[in-house]
């Protein structure tokens, strides 16, 4: 097996062609690894200048009563990954500006898509585009004619009569070209690694994407050269295997994830709006409404504080009361927008079990997911943004209902150091082993296939006509 | 011409035969079909979440008119509110902009999921505020993005045409009967050429076919004759391009294998390289604005404008409105400080408007580096010009906001002027505002 591998080595070196191709890839490769961290770095410039500047402007916070500061607020802007060079995944298509302020959520606005004409459906020339898309249909194009033409010249009837089995000249020659692929990968996960400053967490996750390109293309190869063997001629394997390539990167993906779109379909903005509106004011259960449950809390807090009316009180309760309406608020949220979440999770579980029909699914979610661009990631930047709007504001109803000021007191205000004392928000990016789960499904299906490769060529190959 | 007529009747007869081709031509019209509804199906969705909308702001205005007919000025449980004043009659006329999907939308679903197409409209509104986002869908879907016609005609018919063409030629080549061709007919150019007629008029044939029947569902054959026929044209003049350059690719007689790989390369360019490259060059180029500028307009400066004492707030809007001056409070030299200071909305829309035209234009700067690359990038060219006749591309939202701006522009008019003025608002008056305000995007 080691003698084929090596003599297709140096079949391959012998075409000046395939010589100046594979330069030519290491180049691209290179060249628009280092574009893809550039662009990233480029736009993590811009999201730190503006996280600057408007921490500035909450520090530089005149004297302003706590209620004014949650209107105020603050916003979150969504950072890229390190890996986003790589693979940018939904961050184009995603909002990156999201407000935080009181007594309601915003939603997450201003994504890339929306600030400019339609420019490629494929998503920009990052290396997972090459990885992708390419370099299978440039393993495809190597191996198509692999064992058709040694079939067509009669060559192949001579190998096997000189002892060599068919599986093994099929696995051997697969290996060859699997091994070129990884040459193309490695270039692409060196100059990523050199470039950034790797932490732990960095260096896992960019193994893991070796891992998983990895085992795509020893199932691209594979089969691509089994077909090779299998059909007539050179033209029919080549034909076939573009069908499937075509079936596997351009229908299936976009198919199956409208089909999940389906299967659990999200509510309409303004069905959305609506529903958390009612809930809002009318009480999650339907029959609590607001003004009962502020008459509610009065009763407890005049209570608690054994005086008879809110101006006897030593605080404000208007602070508290705020800061019950925003937790009621809170739970309507958890209650809709969890919903929303879980369909949301059901559709991306739902297209990863395509995984078992099309390993292309299975590598471009484990692309996104490694990279930490994928939808799971977007969720984690929302959910972390929210619990931070949630402590701003508890902090600042506080401030008001405590910080010293009475029932109607409105115009009272707090200095410049109690704003500058609540701290900023910081995305903590999780970690791939926080992550590991959600990508279980894509790593078996992955698995699988490369499994399914393997038992194929090794039991089936044998019965191949060699003519 | 009979040699071109037999020619055609001989391709035909080959294409029958090939299950290989006759299966992709199927294919095709599957996901072209499959397509179309999805686009179908979105225009519905639009349709029917815009006719929700409507139903509900005309429930709100009729109840507002009711309350003012009976003379109940001030909803239950709101003292402070009176309907009579212009300032709560505007704020309670139910305004909402809405962008009805275009007949011609089945074709190119384009930018539509990635912006808003409704918004309700306040004095206070912007043509950036949140609640102008898109829909809620999941980012991976649309990151895959949507099997719509546009992209079938785009990126699915080239692979077709690849399919149909690749071994024209090329069989004869691969079979060494190339030199009998040539022997039989004077040119091989022409032979070449009428065989690839053949197969053009065949897919243009298919796309007329499954264009013709939504038009007829949306009504664009009859609302919108030109635009779908503009849509033709184009979509003609794309499988012309693709049919062009793979017939110099065959012309070369290297046989079927050959020209495959060198007609899937040109797809990969063109398709998936080029316009990959030009994304990530524009994305270099002119980075994702974080909109700080808006921020800034729409937080630090308002709250300043908010701050200003009740002389500063008129003189400003005096300014800005010369026609004030001869209005009631205009001209009088006591004023009434809730009026004023309720008309302050005249002077955030201003600093919005500016703050937008400058987020607009930087939009532009990175759209003319996008428009400047169809010399060589012919996809992005005819995706972004089905786009736009199906009115579902960038512009298309971007008239959106102009729209809205218009229609924040109005209502703040009408605030300004009317309260200055004292007018009393009644059932009638409060009927004009809602009618006035609508807007008529189409």
């Amino acid at each position: 097996m080691k003698q084929i591998i090596l003599n297709e080595w140096k079949r391959f070196l012998r075409v000046r062609l395939l010589t100046y191709l594979t330069v030519l890839f290491v180049l691209v490769l290179t060249l628009i690894t280092w574009l893809g961290i550039l662009q990233s770095n480029a736009q993590l410039e811009q999201q730190l200048a503006a996280r600057e500047h408007v921490r500035k402007q909450w520090e530089t916070l005149e004297a302003m009563n706590p209620h004014g500061a949650a209107h105020y607020g603050s916003y979150a802007f969504k950072p890229v990954s390190s890996l986003n060079g790589i693979d940018e995944g939904v961050n184009h298509i995603t909002g990156n500006v999201l407000r935080l302020e009181g007594h309601v959520q915003n939603e997450i606005v201003y994504s890339e898509t929306s600030q400019s004409l339609s420019v490629s459906k494929f998503g920009k020339l990052k290396p997972s585009l090459l990885l992708q898309y390419v370099i299978p249909l440039l393993l495809i194009f190597l191996a198509f004619g692999l064992v058709s033409s040694e079939k067509e010249t009669g060559r192949l009837k001579l190998l096997v009569f000189q002892g060599a089995p068919l599986s093994k000249l099929i696995l051997a020659k697969a290996l060859s070209i699997w091994f070129y692929s990884l040459l193309l990968l490695t270039t692409t996960v060196l100059v990523q690694t050199a470039l950034n400053n790797g932490d732990t967490d960095l260096l896992q996750r960019t193994f893991l994407l070796l891992l998983a390109y990895a085992a795509y293309y020893y199932v691209v190869t594979l089969f691509a050269v089994y077909l090779s063997a299998r059909l007539r001629s050179n033209t029919a394997a080549l034909s076939m295997l573009l069908a499937v390539w075509i079936l596997w990167t351009i229908f299936l993906p976009k198919i199956w994830g409208h089909t999940a779109d389906k299967f659990y379909p999200l509510p309409s903005r303004q069905e959305f709006k609506t529903a958390m509106q009612d809930d809002r004011s009318k009480g999650i259960d339907g029959h609590n409404p607001a003004d009962k449950r502020e008459e509610e809390l009065k009763q407890e807090v005049l209570a608690m504080y054994k005086v008879d009316s809110l101006e006897q009180l030593p605080i404000n309760f208007d602070g508290i009361v705020m800061q019950a309406d925003e937790e009621y608020g809170n739970q309507v949220w958890d209650r809709h927008f969890g919903a929303n979440n879980m369909l949301l999770q059901k559709q991306k579980k739902a297209y990863q079990l395509s995984g078992l029909f099309n390993p292309f699914a299975s590598l471009q979610s484990v692309s996104m997911g490694f990279s930490g661009t994928d939808m799971l990631h977007h969720l984690d930047f929302l959910r972390q943004a929210e619990n931070y709007r949630r402590n701003l504001i508890k902090r600042l109803n506080n401030e008001h209902a405590y910080g010293g000021s009475k029932t109607g007191d409105w115009n009272w205000k707090v200095d410049n150091v109690f704003f500058r004392s609540i701290k900023d928000f910081e995305y903590k990016s999780p970690s791939i082993t926080s992550m590991s789960g959600h990508y279980f499904i894509d790593l078996l299906c992955l698995i699988a296939w490369v499994l399914l490769a393997t038992f194929v060529v090794t039991f089936t190959a044998n019965k191949i006509r060699l003519t | 011409m009979k040699d071109f007529i037999s020619i055609l009747q001989y391709e035909f007869r080959h294409f029958a035969r090939s299950s290989f081709k006759t299966v992709s031509l199927v294919l095709f019209v599957a996901a072209a079909v499959y397509g179309l509804q999805n686009g179908y199906d979105l225009f519905r969705k639009q349709q029917v979440e815009i006719a929700g909308i409507q139903a509900e702001n005309d429930e709100k205005t009729n109840e507002v008119a009711n309350q003012l007919e009976k003379g109940e000025i001030s909803p239950e449980g709101a003292p402070w509110i009176n309907l009579t004043t212009p300032f709560w009659a505007i704020w309670k006329a139910p305004t909402t902009a809405v962008k009805p999907p275009s007949p011609l939308m089945p074709y190119a679903i384009g930018q539509a999921e990635q912006f808003g197409y409704y918004k309700s409209v306040t004095t206070w509104s912007s043509t950036f505020d949140s609640d102008l986002a898109e829909e809620i869908a999941n980012p991976e879907r649309l990151t895959t993005g949507t099997l719509d016609f546009s992209f079938a005609v785009l990126y699915l018919l080239p692979i077709l045409a690849i399919i149909l063409l690749f071994n024209i030629g090329g069989l004869e080549k691969d079979l060494r009967f190339d030199q009998l061709v040539q022997v039989n007919n004077r040119s091989r150019k022409k032979w070449l050429l009428a065989r690839f007629a053949f197969y053009f008029l065949l897919l243009i044939g298919v796309l007329l076919l499954l264009m013709l029947p939504y038009a007829a569902i949306t009504g664009a054959l009859k609302d919108e004759f030109s635009a779908f026929m503009e849509l033709v044209s184009y979509t003609v003049f794309y499988v012309l391009i693709w049919f062009v350059i793979f017939y110099f690719v065959n012309l070369s007689k290297r046989g079927s294998a050959s020209q495959a790989l060198k007609m899937v390369a040109v797809w990969l360019l063109l398709c998936i390289v080029l316009p990959g490259s030009i994304h990530q060059v524009a994305s270099l180029k002119y980075p994702t604005s974080y909109m700080t500028d808006y921020i800034d307009a729409n937080r630090d400066e308002t709250y300043k404008l908010w701050d200003l004492p009740t002389d500063s707030i008129r003189s400003r809007l005096l300014v800005l409105y010369p026609e004030l001056s001869k209005t009631k409070q205009g001209k009088d030299a006591l004023t009434n400080e809730e009026i004023i200071n309720d008309s302050s909305s005249g002077l955030v829309n201003e600093l919005m408007k500016n703050t937008a035209r400058t987020i607009e234009s930087r939009n532009e700067r990175k759209n003319r580096f996008i428009r400047s690359t169809y010399v060589f990038n012919p996809v992005g060219f005819f995706q972004n010009k089905l786009n736009a006749v199906a009115r579902s591309d960038y512009y298309a939202y971007s008239q959106f906001r102009a729209d809205i701006q218009s229609m924040i522009d109005r209502k703040v008019h009408t605030l300004l002027f009317d309260s200055w003025n004292e007018e009393t608002v009644t059932k009638e008056r409060y009927l004009q505002y809602v009618k006035h305000f609508k807007n008529d995007t189409k």
